[in-house]
């Protein structure tokens, strides 16, 4: 009983708040909104018996990710907050796939979901069990990652070596 | 989940003991930090209110609450108000992770001791002591111009308020005294106490997680003054904490692999006892021996952490006003000014937790019951008041970076070295050093 009034609190706030990214105009209450959002699913995943993937999710996304995004946001100090309607071909493409999207979804959702109510634990997701499967059983596609992060930090730091280096000779090249 | 009554109480009471100290952190400490800048610049410093000027905090209160409230024109209203709160959060609800004493068991029956007798005496001494300095300092503020009258209620209400905790407890003293060996009502007998709020398996990471939070306050509260200087003062904040977030996370990795474990009860208990140096010497098994690099890496980042001089570039008074809370006042300027206080106590807990024994008392095997609980209470009070007490001392002696040197330090020096102490800890612990 007790699940279900922290379960659905949080979901609400999840929701309400992921709607608000979206819907908000300025950009710093969105991503604000995206901690909050961050933050509620963090204690789904409590209450699923995953302490440890609440705290990276916490850690991780609105810890490091969202507060890059901020300072991302807050550097380019975007002076026109209330952009007016524009482009309404993309506008009405990207609603329409949403909804069907959204009606898919519920539509399955609504056709497979069984509400469990306390079955067998079958994973004890906790730090050591994470660590000893990520390491054993999915050891190629981890290092895989790792590989294609390096990449991109090697690509972010050439593009902004070269944009220093036209900044430099008064963008002669 | 299944609840009880006495386990439910028994969470209370730690949350009570919890919320009392970080909530008494911010006046203690800003006397300590307001008489230890004015002993280190040779000056007296604030000795009006009070003796050696104790009550100052209370009048600072007071004052804050009677400011006006601003609110800037220009200003996101709903950011600019939640931001303080955005600020506090995390620094109040980070302590509850932390292990603030030995453990033990509620015994059966307990019967009047020496020990007892002096805690209840001792504490209606205090408590007549207190009333009686309430009332001093209410006198005093007949002095203060405007809203004397509330002051002065206030104060005698504290006053009487500490009057009269003092019969109840020589009445409780007289009662115990006589009345011989007390059972333990309501089912706590025989139940485990241990000292922690929330005694989750991933204890550190919460710590972590919720203070990496704290950034949102100062970066919201800059943005939403819409000032430049708070705003630089919130960009200044968001960049030093993704730079130094990380030196401090990775020095505490070594801890966490000498520990084997992310709850820190267990890296409490794993620290008490002792390690013999080359077969001769006897030292206490804390981790600041055998991970000294991390011990220090880990002080250095809790400064930026903790916005804290020299690294305090989100405010920098001499640079860009008051940074990020230029535009703040009243009360809502006190709670980022409690934050940063809380923080600072939480931190430092968090730093005797981790690298001097938490609660562990050198030499000495605390038993397993309320002396022991005392005892390694004190201890873990004094080893955090030294930390803070650093804060304090650190402030008025070392003066403000450059910002750049700021960036180069934390990335240059601090992230390769604690990388080297993760590497060194994994040395030791096949050697069985750790």
């Amino acid at each position: 009983m007790f699940e279900y009034l922290i379960f659905f609190t949080f979901a609400a706030i999840a929701v309400i708040f992921s709607a608000i990214v979206v819907i908000h105009r300025n950009p710093i209450v969105s991503a604000l909104s995206l901690v909050v959002s961050f933050f509620a699913l963090a204690v789904m995943y409590v209450l699923l018996d995953a302490p440890f993937m609440a705290a990276l999710q916490v850690i991780v996304y609105a810890g490091a990710i969202m507060v890059l995004f901020l300072f991302v946001i807050m550097l380019l100090n975007l002076a026109q907050t209330d952009e007016p309607i524009s482009r309404p071909v993309q506008q009405f493409l990207g609603i329409t796939g949403a909804a069907g999207f959204a009606i898919t979804l519920i539509y399955y959702i609504l056709k497979a979901a069984v509400i469990h109510t306390g079955g067998p634990a079958v994973f004890v997701a906790d730090a050591r069990a994470i660590g000893v499967t990520m390491f054993e059983a999915y050891i190629f596609p981890f290092e895989a990652v790792s590989i294609l992060l390096l990449a991109a930090i090697v690509g972010a730091l050439i593009l902004s070596q070269r944009t220093s280096a036209i900044a430099k000779d008064g963008g002669a090249r | 989940m299944s609840f009880d009554t006495p386990d439910i109480i028994l969470s209370l009471i730690k949350i009570g003991i919890v919320l009392g100290l970080v909530l008494s952190v911010t006046p203690v400490w800003v006397w300590v930090e307001r008489r230890g800048s004015a002993l280190i610049q040779d000056r007296p410093g604030p000795n009006r209110i009070g003796p050696l000027g104790l009550m100052q905090a209370m009048a600072d209160a007071a004052k804050f609450i009677l400011k006006e409230d601003l609110v800037p024109a220009q200003a996101h209203k709903v950011l600019y108000t939640l931001a303080p709160m955005f600020g506090l959060i995390p620094a109040v609800t980070t302590c509850a992770v932390i292990p603030f004493a030995r453990g033990f068991v509620i015994p059966e029956v307990i019967e009047y001791s020496g020990l007892i007798g002096a805690i209840l005496v001792g504490g209606a001494v205090a408590h007549l002591v207190l009333g009686i300095i309430a009332l001093r300092v209410t006198s005093h503020f007949g002095a203060i111009a405007g809203a004397t009258r509330v002051n002065q209620w206030i104060g005698r209400l504290v006053a009487v308020g500490l009057f009269a905790t003092v019969p109840l407890l020589l009445g409780i003293f007289f009662w115990f005294r006589s009345a011989g060996p007390v059972e333990i009502p309501f089912g706590f007998a025989g139940r485990h106490f241990e000292p922690i709020i929330a005694d989750v398996s991933v204890g550190i990471l919460l710590f972590f997680a919720l203070s990496s939070l704290g950034v949102y306050g100062m970066a919201t509260a800059g943005w939403a003054s819409a000032n430049k200087y708070s705003m630089i003062g919130a960009i200044r904040a968001s960049a030093q904490m993704i730079s130094y977030e990380l030196a401090l996370t990775l020095a505490a990795v070594g801890v966490l692999l000498g520990a084997g474990t992310l709850r820190l009860t267990d890296i409490v208990y794993r620290q008490s006892g002792t390690f013999v140096l080359f077969d001769t010497i006897p030292l206490p098994a804390w981790n600041i021996f055998p991970m000294f690099i991390g011990f220090i890496i880990f002080w250095v980042a809790a400064f930026a952490e903790t916005n804290r001089l020299p690294f305090d570039f989100a405010e920098a008074e001499a640079e860009i006003v008051a940074g990020f809370h230029t535009e703040y006042s009243s009360m809502k300027f006190a709670l980022f000014f409690m934050a940063e206080y809380m923080a600072m106590g939480t931190i430092s807990a968090l730093i005797a937790t981790l690298f001097l024994g938490g609660w562990d008392i050198p030499y000495w095997n605390e038993p397993a019951n309320f002396v022991g609980f005392l005892a390694s209470f004190a201890s873990f009070i004094l080893k955090t008041s030294f930390f803070l007490f650093v804060f304090v001392w650190v402030r008025w002696t070392v003066p403000r970076l450059k910002y750049d040197l700021l960036m180069k330090l934390g990335w240059k020096v601090f992230l390769p070295l604690a990388l080297l102490n993760i590497v060194i800890v994994a040395i030791l612990i096949p050697l069985g050093w750790i």
